[in-house]
């Protein structure tokens, strides 16, 4: 305040001087017309009208500049800063006369306005506009593909690497639903879905990302495979709800997937001789069947059930390397448990029989429909037996009992009397390639059994344990969930069956709701 | 928890007959390159009562089954010629092959990755692993389709 009465008193004295001036001036040109040249009046009247006037104009044009100078360096101390107008020099404050402290007070106020982080409004929508460009030129030569969804989940954004990477033109990309544009798929059921699903519920903002998510291409057969991020923000004013990016891994994943392709093919090979095997043995059986003497007969019996346990480990191994690529996929049908169990312990006898093992079963009558993948749980019922024959040692007995337990389950036990396991390892029996060490000279095996057998149980939404004592033998158990108990997973999908989410590939799941 | 059944070994030799009874799907196609798997299957099949006719490529396989003179179809996924997969699309695909009646069994002893076995299912009646059933299991299996 004390810079501007300054300014004011400065102003005050500039324009009393001016008018003293002026009227001086005409005061005098009245004075010399009157006396020194005696002219007659009205000349003299007219003589110092002129003279005013012309001093007033010069004083009033002195003036003016006078006093809106300090305007003046505060305008160029403006234009200076103004992004709409590039180039205006600065002010030499140095050169202000009028209000000097004033302007200069002002025009540093206006420098540091300009470089703070408040815009004016002005420079703001300017500000904004380069930020975008900039931010576009970036994503779009941005090396990953980015996505951006809105709310309705429409793809309001993808860059060039994005529509490279799933070799669609722009205008089937933006303003589509990512579902129709991206068909995804997740190894479990941790879904991006899922995850934006929580995310609008619980958070403001959220990140996440997944490993091995697939991709497939418009034309059905390009698969893509990669890692994937994402980042949310509920209330974006950009209208960018949803980020994603991904990480290419096709390559390396359709390895993985290649090296599961070359077990399948190798099982296939392995399985066309065993088929032809198996189907000549049952006819030798059905053709000799009395009319060999018993030791013949006990000799086709083990062809036949070496045979069969021979592809039972067959599929054995094509499973453990499906489990280790998350490929394994079970499809849960509603089964009367006892009728199955029957079944599977019926092809077990004759491979009992020729170990000389025999099998007791008791399976409680009216259990509840189970939901379970029939070809699966007859691996894990075979690998159980086939565990208690072998380790049964000169015990000949074997027992398999099925019960509803308390809480619902349907719980099925096998039960040998044999060697036993130290309770040293019995933690470790369920790993892979995981054998009784002391029973590995005298007994065969891969050591996948019990492992596949957990991972299946595992994957049906049952337990499988261990109860065992050194020398007197063994009880495995598993449990398998009452058809009933998984209706409300069914509800959900308009599928009779359950697709089970552990080991199988999980699609992205609005895509179907939509 | 009640009776503990002794369970009988040969029972699954003698439980259920094979033959006897008229089976009322008759007529099955085998399409199956294996000789020694067709010659097993011909020999059970045929015993149990039903009429057996096997080809051994995917053409010609493809043009017997579009006769529609079969109650049951056996396809093998792995045959000559054309692709198992190909075969069964054109049986499903109505401008192929218009009104089929047979049922149609994948037997296969290649198990496929997830979407390929996806495909299969909406398309055939049945899916067999070939090395887990023998001939005998099979013609039981086949049984189970007429209730």
């Amino acid at each position: 305040m004390d810079y501007f009465q300054k300014l004011t008193k400065q102003v005050a004295t500039f324009l009393g001087i001016t008018q003293f001036v002026a009227t001086a001036l005409a005061i005098a040109g009245v004075l010399i017309a009157a006396y020194v040249y005696s002219l007659p009046l009205y000349i003299v009247a007219l003589i110092g009208l002129a003279i005013s006037s012309a001093v007033a104009y010069l004083s009033g044009r002195l003036a003016s500049t006078y006093v809106t100078e300090p305007v003046l360096f505060l305008w160029k101390a403006i234009l200076h800063v103004s992004p709409s107008s590039h180039g205006a020099s600065a002010p030499d404050l140095d050169k202000s006369r009028v209000g000097k402290e004033l302007v200069t007070s002002l025009a540093l106020q206006v420098y540091q306005l300009a470089s703070s982080e408040t815009p004016t409004p002005q420079s703001a929508r300017h500000t904004a506009a380069a930020e975008h460009n900039r931010t576009d030129a970036i994503m779009q030569n941005f090396p990953l593909p980015v996505f951006v969804m809105d709310k309705k989940q429409n793809i309001v954004y993808a860059n060039t690497a994005a529509l490279h990477y799933i070799d669609q033109p722009k205008q089937d990309v933006i303003n589509h639903n990512m579902y129709s544009v991206l068909d995804l798929s997740f190894p479990s059921d941790h879904t991006f879905d899922a995850w934006l699903t929580d995310s609008r519920d619980n958070k403001a903002t959220a990140s996440e990302s997944w490993e091995r998510v697939r991709l497939m291409l418009g034309d059905q057969k390009t698969k893509k495979q990669f890692d994937m991020a994402a980042y949310y923000n509920k209330d974006n004013p950009e209208n960018a709800e949803t980020i994603i990016t991904f990480f290419d891994k096709t390559v390396r994943y359709n390895k993985d997937d290649d090296a599961v392709s070359f077990i399948a093919l190798a099982v296939h090979e392995l399985r066309t001789p065993l088929t032809v095997l198996r189907g000549y043995i049952e006819v030798f059986e059905e053709e000799l069947e009395g009319k060999l003497d018993p030791e013949l007969e006990g000799f086709m019996h083990k062809m036949q059930s070496s045979a069969q346990q021979l592809t039972a480990f067959v599929s054995n191994i094509l499973n453990v390397a499906r489990v280790e690529e998350n490929q394994l996929f079970l499809q849960l049908h509603e089964e009367n448990w006892e009728k199955i169990l029957r079944s599977i312990l019926n092809d077990m006898a004759l491979r009992a029989q020729v170990h000389d093992k025999t099998i007791e079963f008791s399976i409680q009558p009216d259990l509840p429909t189970v939901a379970l993948d029939r070809v699966s749980i007859y691996e894990v019922v075979g690998n159980l037996i086939d565990n208690a024959i072998k380790y049964s040692d000169k015990s000949s007995q074997i027992i398999v009992k099925s019960y509803l337990r308390d809480d619902g389950m349907v719980e099925t036990t096998v039960q040998d009397f044999g060697i036993g396991v130290p309770s040293s390892i019995i933690g470790n029996l369920f790993e892979k390639f995981y054998r009784n060490h002391r029973s590995r000279a005298q007994v065969g095996g891969t050591g996948l059994g019990l492992y596949l057998s957990k991972a299946i149980v595992n994957a049906h939404g049952g337990q499988i344990w261990v109860q065992s004592k050194e020398g007197e033998g063994s009880t495995f158990g598993f449990t398998l969930a009452p058809y009933a108990q998984l209706a409300d997973e069914l509800k959900t999908t308009d599928n009779k069956d359950i697709r089970r989410t552990a080991h199988g590939w999980i699609k992205n799941h609005s895509f179907y709701q939509r | 928890m009640q009776d503990t059944t002794q369970s009988d070994p040969n029972q699954q030799a003698s439980t259920t007959p094979i033959t006897g009874g008229e089976p009322r799907y008759k007529n099955i196609l085998v399409i199956e390159d294996e000789h020694f798997i067709g010659e097993l299957y011909m020999r059970a099949l045929t015993k149990a009562g039903y009429n057996v006719k096997i080809i051994i490529d995917g053409p010609s396989g493809l043009k017997e089954a579009q006769t529609n003179a079969y109650d049951i179809i056996l396809l093998d996924l792995m045959i000559p010629n054309m692709t198992g997969m190909e075969l069964l699309k054109k049986l499903r695909d109505p401008n192929s092959t218009p009104n089929l009646k047979s049922k149609i069994i994948i037997t296969t002893n290649l198990e496929q990755a997830d979407e390929a076995k996806d495909e299969i299912e909406k398309q055939a009646d049945g899916y067999i692993v070939k090395a887990e059933v023998t001939p005998k299991q099979l013609v039981r299996f086949l049984q189970s389709l007429e209730r």
